[in-house]
């Protein structure tokens, strides 16, 4: 003989937002590893359309093409390509410390191999950065 | 014809075991938790799957309700005990003078029990203390404190019992004398509203004094917490007690990865206010110990303190004098009020036996001739109690 | 004996709504952790809904955000934050019930299918002899199906479909010790898009676990047996 009709409001579903992947607040070595992958990929993938954009102007006959490249050689630009080759150099490492960790190689050190990506990218960039600039 | 509703106030292990007792006698089961089930002293307690031993001596009724029902559980819930047996220890002199009537008390309780060497008693357990003089096997173990309450109620669920959590009952409904259900609080919405039943048990636990009252009858409840230590590591595989007399801190339980050092006895009016006693915890480790020399330097993860629900009048100093038993009592034939019945005492290694008393007796006063089967169905695991609506 | 601030996350469907964060000046001792201060401030207001069991890091009950990271309440001392405001939240990617009650029925859901018995052998104290009647020595599992992993993993967040790490790491203790169940079933269940080839190795879930089960690691350690087909 339950009198009540009572019925208890469902729970509130969690929020699944994009933004969702760049939260850093309460993450660790690893989930920064995670956040800066997707960053450099992101930056890669629209990198991508942009190279085949410049790339067009060989449509257009070598006189456009070179015109586009002399046009390039502008400190922001090099700061950019300086920029990119950062992610470049971010995303491959650290793609190579995914793929060792898939293999459960070097799992139990997967936050100094981290860090090794970090120094290395930053190192190489920098290298990158003198004979550019 | 309908099936009797019944309400039980209160998620503990002693509620659960109820549900799932009433349930399989074909009773509606409502339970009230204003909680998360077992966050009242179920949860906190030492998680020792009782052999009875430590009563064997002073308080055998209770001591013979923990074999018999150690023997119960292994059988309805396999898989869920740590079962490696455990070893009553001597160490002093003194120790060795209780040897004689404890020997006496584990025969006359009916207690499997074996006697070994120290030396044995050293292979068996590394870390004990070499000045061990006696060791006694018996089969103690240890529960997960939380997830064999939650196996109870998960079988239940499954045969109709509604579990309903962050539900604090505020009122019990009377009509005359007679309590026809319960006004509840429910702490997700804050809305009131009622339920409605043929009976209303008080499985309250350390809380049934408070809840007894709102019929306006009395329990001799009385709150007695203690102090419990865990420390990080395994010290010990099987239960460690010391051979004598009920005292502080002469238990050390080995759970998962840790090592639960217990506990300390005082009493409380109030079981919301216990007033834990962080002095305790350095006696926990003095007296671990004596058991495990090496448990001293142990880095402690927590220390905390749950009230047991000691059945007794006032004039209780420390909760040692008073009994581990559990007894129910029946409103009606004691002050008057019908439709009321309370649970109370008890541990948590018998909450199936004080639940096949309480079923019993509510059974008989809802005119219903259904014989307990707890004895011998198999619980669902722990994880299908999630399986619900919310 | 220090006063410290609480921001306790406050919800209750149509009746604190939207959410809003409750203010407290608490006075905490050397041994105060943040589920004492939880259970001193319900004392107060017994609307405050929190789930709390074991107080021992045991039952994994009490899962909860403290400060954004995710924590069991019972054996986080407040002191040992260094901070001198805590603000106290529930854990995400769960369906939030209210305050900080989340509804663990999607954890369970992923997890129970796995069928990792809850008992396994004890590997400490390795030369101690058992009782001839005992056999071996046996304890309960590390897992405490507190979700603090799935609150901390990138992938649960966005993805209701990913096995998440605690279901995997249960695979991969039935794979180490099968104890009697089906390796070849429970292999099948993970090898999929949305089993353990579905992570990305940010090992939050490792990071967040409050008892040594590294679920991060037990995927790779999924990956690696699939790929060698040791169990074909």
């Amino acid at each position: 003989m339950v009198s009540e009709t009572y019925q208890r409001p469902e729970p509130r579903q969690p929020s699944r937002r994009f933004g969702d992947w760049f939260r850093l607040r309460g993450r660790s070595a690893g989930g920064w590893a995670f956040v800066l992958h997707r960053l450099t990929g992101l930056v890669l993938v629209f990198y991508l359309f942009l190279h085949f954009y410049f790339l067009s102007y060989l449509a257009r006959g070598p006189e456009a093409y070179a015109v586009m490249v002399a046009g390039m050689k502008s400190l922001w630009i090099t700061v950019l390509e300086v920029g990119l080759i950062a992610a470049v150099l971010f995303h491959g490492l650290n793609g190579l410390r995914l793929m060792l960790m898939s293999l459960n190689i070097g799992v139990e050190q997967h936050e100094a191999m981290f860090w090794g990506t970090v120094v290395l990218s930053a190192l190489l960039t920098a290298v990158a950065a003198v004979l550019m600039l | 014809m309908s099936k009797p509703h019944v309400v039980i106030i209160g998620g503990g292990a002693t509620g659960a075991a109820l549900a799932h007792d009433l349930s399989l006698r074909g009773v509606q089961v409502t339970v009230v938790e204003r909680g998360e089930v077992t966050s009242g002293t179920t949860g906190r307690h030492h998680g020792l799957l009782h052999s009875g031993a430590r009563y064997a001596v002073k308080d055998q009724e209770s001591a013979r309700e923990c074999i018999q029902e150690n023997m119960i559980l292994r059988k309805i819930a396999p898989g869920s005990f740590e079962l490696n047996n455990g070893l009553f220890v001597a160490i002093t002199d003194e120790d060795m003078a209780y040897r004689p009537a404890f020997l006496e008390g584990l025969e006359t309780c009916g207690i499997p029990y074996k006697e070994i060497t120290p030396q044995e008693a050293l292979a068996r357990e590394p870390n004990l203390n070499p000045a061990v003089k006696a060791a006694v096997e018996v089969p103690d173990g240890t529960m997960d404190a939380m997830r064999l309450p939650l196996r109870f109620l998960a079988t239940a669920q499954s045969n109709g019992a509604v579990v309903k959590t962050y539900t604090e009952v505020e009122e019990l409904l009377m009509q005359g004398k007679t309590v026809v259900g319960v006004r509840v609080r429910d702490h997700v919405t804050e809305k009131t509203y009622t339920i409605g039943a043929d009976l209303v048990v008080n499985a309250g636990g350390a809380w049934s004094g408070k809840i007894a009252a709102m019929a306006g009858v009395h329990v001799p409840l009385q709150p007695s917490p203690g102090v419990l230590v865990a420390v990080y590591g395994r010290w010990n595989n099987m239960v460690l007690n010391r051979m004598h007399r009920s005292g502080d801190g002469d238990i050390i339980v080995p759970q998962r990865t840790l090592s639960v050092i217990g506990t300390s006895s005082w009493v409380v009016e109030d079981p919301d206010r216990l007033e834990m006693k962080k002095e305790h915890i350095q006696l926990m480790y003095e007296y671990g110990a004596v058991l495990v020399p090496a448990i001293k330097n142990a880095k402690m993860r927590a220390a905390w303190a749950a009230a047991r629900p000691l059945i007794g009048s006032g004039g209780a100093h420390t909760g040692r004098e008073l009994s581990r038993t559990f007894k129910c009592f029946d409103h009606a034939e004691r002050d008057g009020v019908e439709g009321f019945v309370t649970i109370a005492g008890g541990k948590a290694t018998t909450a199936r036996g004080m639940a096949e008393v309480t079923a019993n007796v509510v059974v008989r006063k809802l005119g219903l001739d259904a014989p307990c089967r707890t004895r011998e169905v198999v619980l669902l695991p722990h994880t299908a109690y999630y399986r619900r609506r919310w | 004996m220090a006063t410290v601030t609480f921001k306790i996350y406050r919800y209750k469907p149509g009746e604190i709504d939207p959410p809003r964060y409750d203010t407290f000046q608490v006075e905490v001792e050397d041994h105060t952790t943040v589920l004492d201060v939880l259970e001193m401030l319900r004392l107060d207001d017994p609307t405050l809904t929190y789930r709390h069991s074991c107080h021992h890091g045991s039952c994994g009950t009490c899962g909860m955000l403290v400060n954004g990271k995710e924590v069991l309440a019972c054996v986080t001392n407040v002191l040992a934050l260094k901070t001198k405001t805590v603000v106290v939240e529930p854990l995400r990617n769960a369906p939030l019930v209210s305050d900080l009650v989340v509804d663990m029925t999607p954890f369970f859901e992923k997890y129970e299918p796995i069928g990792m018995p809850y008992v396994r052998a004890s590997e400490y104290l390795p030369h101690s002899q058992p009782p001839e009647e005992v056999g071996s020595y046996m304890r309960f599992e590390n897992c405490l199906e507190c979700a603090l992993c799935l609150s901390a993993c990138p992938v649960v967040a966005t993805d209701p479909d990913y096995l998440g790490p605690a279901a995997l790491a249960a695979a991969a203790r039935v794979v180490q010790e099968p104890r009697g169940q089906d390796v070849h079933g429970v292999l099948a269940l993970v090898d999929n898009e949305k089993g353990c080839w579905r992570c990305h190795a940010a090992m939050e879930c490792s990071a967040a676990c409050p008892n040594d089960v590294n679920p991060g690691g037990m995927i790779m350690f999924l990956r690696e047996t699939l790929l060698a087909g040791k169990h074909k």
